[in-house]
């Protein structure tokens, strides 16, 4: 049980509050690459209502959706040489929020130079257009090892699910549920649909173990047959604070990441990369493909194990009700990470950079996180599974990825 | 668990996490103030035992 008043503590992302001031020391994913064009996007981040655009010089902008002159939404504008301008009215502004035009006023009128839209500094890296919320002066955007490593393919899954981030990422931090939620459960449904089980996810946890390191919480399991020599042990794979798991084995190095857009809505990002034993040619653009989150019959889809996750979290409510909950012994690694989203809270409010923040260039070439790559005691069993069990069912290049491991394609595999 | 068990300072901007193990009800709190992190267990009856004297 969490009192109702650090659950909200927890959970609300708005502006000015104690997880919303946290979070808003980060960069954050606004975006896929394919998103920001000349056609202006609504994006909603941390409860703010955003517009992005990539103006006709090719500069990108994200602006506060309502324009400042009559709260027109921007997104109904028109993209320009120096920015974007107002549908409404022809107010025009630049990518950094100065409004250059006021079409209406007197010509020797100086009232634009005192109007600014709100505007955040927004960058581009592997793929993924990034927004910082916060302060300046803006810290680094990390540069994370799977957005800069130059010889991998890649591609990018998205989903936007209807609950709060933290409960998302408390199941990176819950190894136990492997066995049962995709194990026991998937098995089941698997078993309904005339199917094998998954063999890879079942195997049972002798123990887990959990520390906070400088990247966020580096979790390790020990599997039934295991010893700790194995790498699921000894090397294991990072919550990435304040939002990101880093997971993968068998050549497939991927993050999830849980961009909250408000307190009840999380846009949750698949990022996938291959590396291959022999040379691939390279990619001309980085794949972008949503993830269903429905089938037919408006179920959720849970017949495999990112559908099974996305189900366990959404069905535990828009924001978990964690004042009626029951933790064990088996939850300490949720309890530690709340405890360190309340300690990091604690940092900002002393005026303090949390964790995870950047500020030293020659440090920021390519972060580098530990992984497995013998995951769950197996690299190509662990490779089939992900391929064929995971959002990757998806992807546009899965067949071609598949093909490039070598490994053979699945019978009625799509 | 309203105040912290170290310092006494109020635990209000704190951190206190109920968890069970077996019948022993557990608080985990961290305390801002003094940077104290301790698990405060409530147990179902004290024991205890008198050493030889």
């Amino acid at each position: 049980m969490l009192s109702q008043e650090r659950n909200e503590r927890l959970t609300a992302v708005g502006p000015g509050t104690p997880m919303g001031n946290l979070l808003r020391r980060y960069w954050w994913p606004v975006a896929t690459h394919d998103m920001a064009g000349r056609v202006p996007v609504r994006r909603r981040l941390l409860g703010e209502d955003l517009v992005l655009f990539r103006d006709a010089s090719g500069r990108l902008g994200l602006l506060a959706e309502q324009c400042p002159h009559r709260r027109a939404s921007l997104a109904l504008g028109c993209t320009e040489r120096d920015g974007l301008r107002c549908g409404y009215h022809g107010w025009l502004f630049d990518t950094g929020g100065q409004c250059l035009e006021q079409p209406g006023e007197p010509a020797d009128s100086t009232f634009a130079d005192r109007i600014r839209a709100t505007s955040y500094p927004v960058a581009e890296l592997g793929g993924l257009i990034f927004a910082y919320l916060g302060p300046a002066p803006a810290p680094l955007l990390p540069r994370y090892d799977l957005f800069v490593w130059p010889d991998v393919w890649r591609d990018i899954a998205h989903a936007e699910l209807p609950c709060n981030f933290v409960q998302i990422m408390e199941n990176s931090v819950d190894p136990y549920h492997v066995e049962w939620l995709h194990g026991r459960y998937g098995s089941f449904l698997k078993e309904l649909a005339g199917e094998p089980p998954l063999p890879v996810v079942t195997k049972k946890h002798v123990k887990v173990a959990f520390e906070v390191f400088e990247h966020g919480i580096l979790k390790r399991r020990l599997l039934e047959g295991q010893t700790e020599q194995d790498e699921d042990w000894k090397t294991g794979h990072p919550l990435v604070f304040p939002a990101m798991l880093r997971v993968g084995g068998g050549g497939i190095a991927t993050f999830q990441i849980r961009v909250p857009v408000d307190d009840t809505h999380t846009w949750h990002v698949w990022y996938q990369t291959y590396r291959f034993d022999q040379p691939a040619p390279p990619q001309a653009a980085i794949p972008v493909y949503p993830v269903p989150l429905h089938d037919a019959r408006g179920e959720w889809l849970r017949d495999y194990v990112d559908g099974q996750d996305i189900c366990a979290w959404v069905t535990q409510g828009a924001i978990a009700d964690r004042s009626r909950e029951h933790l064990g012994r088996s939850d300490l690694g949720v309890i530690m990470l709340r405890k360190l989203y309340f300690e990091q809270m604690e940092r900002v409010e002393a005026g303090q950079d949390p964790i995870c923040v950047f500020r030293d260039q020659a440090a920021n070439g390519c972060i580098d996180l530990p992984m497995e790559r013998e995951k769950f005691g197996g690299a190509e069993a662990f490779r089939d599974i992900w391929l064929h069990e995971s959002s990757i069912r998806y992807s546009p290049i899965r067949d071609q990825v598949v093909s490039q491991f070598g490994d053979q394609p699945r019978a009625g595999a799509a | 668990m309203t105040h912290c068990p170290g310092c006494g300072d109020s635990l209000g901007p704190g951190f206190v996490q109920e968890f069970w193990t077996g019948a022993d009800r557990n608080f985990l709190c961290w305390c801002p103030g003094c940077g104290l992190m301790c698990t405060v267990v409530i147990g179902t009856r004290l024991v205890s035992s008198e050493p030889e004297h």
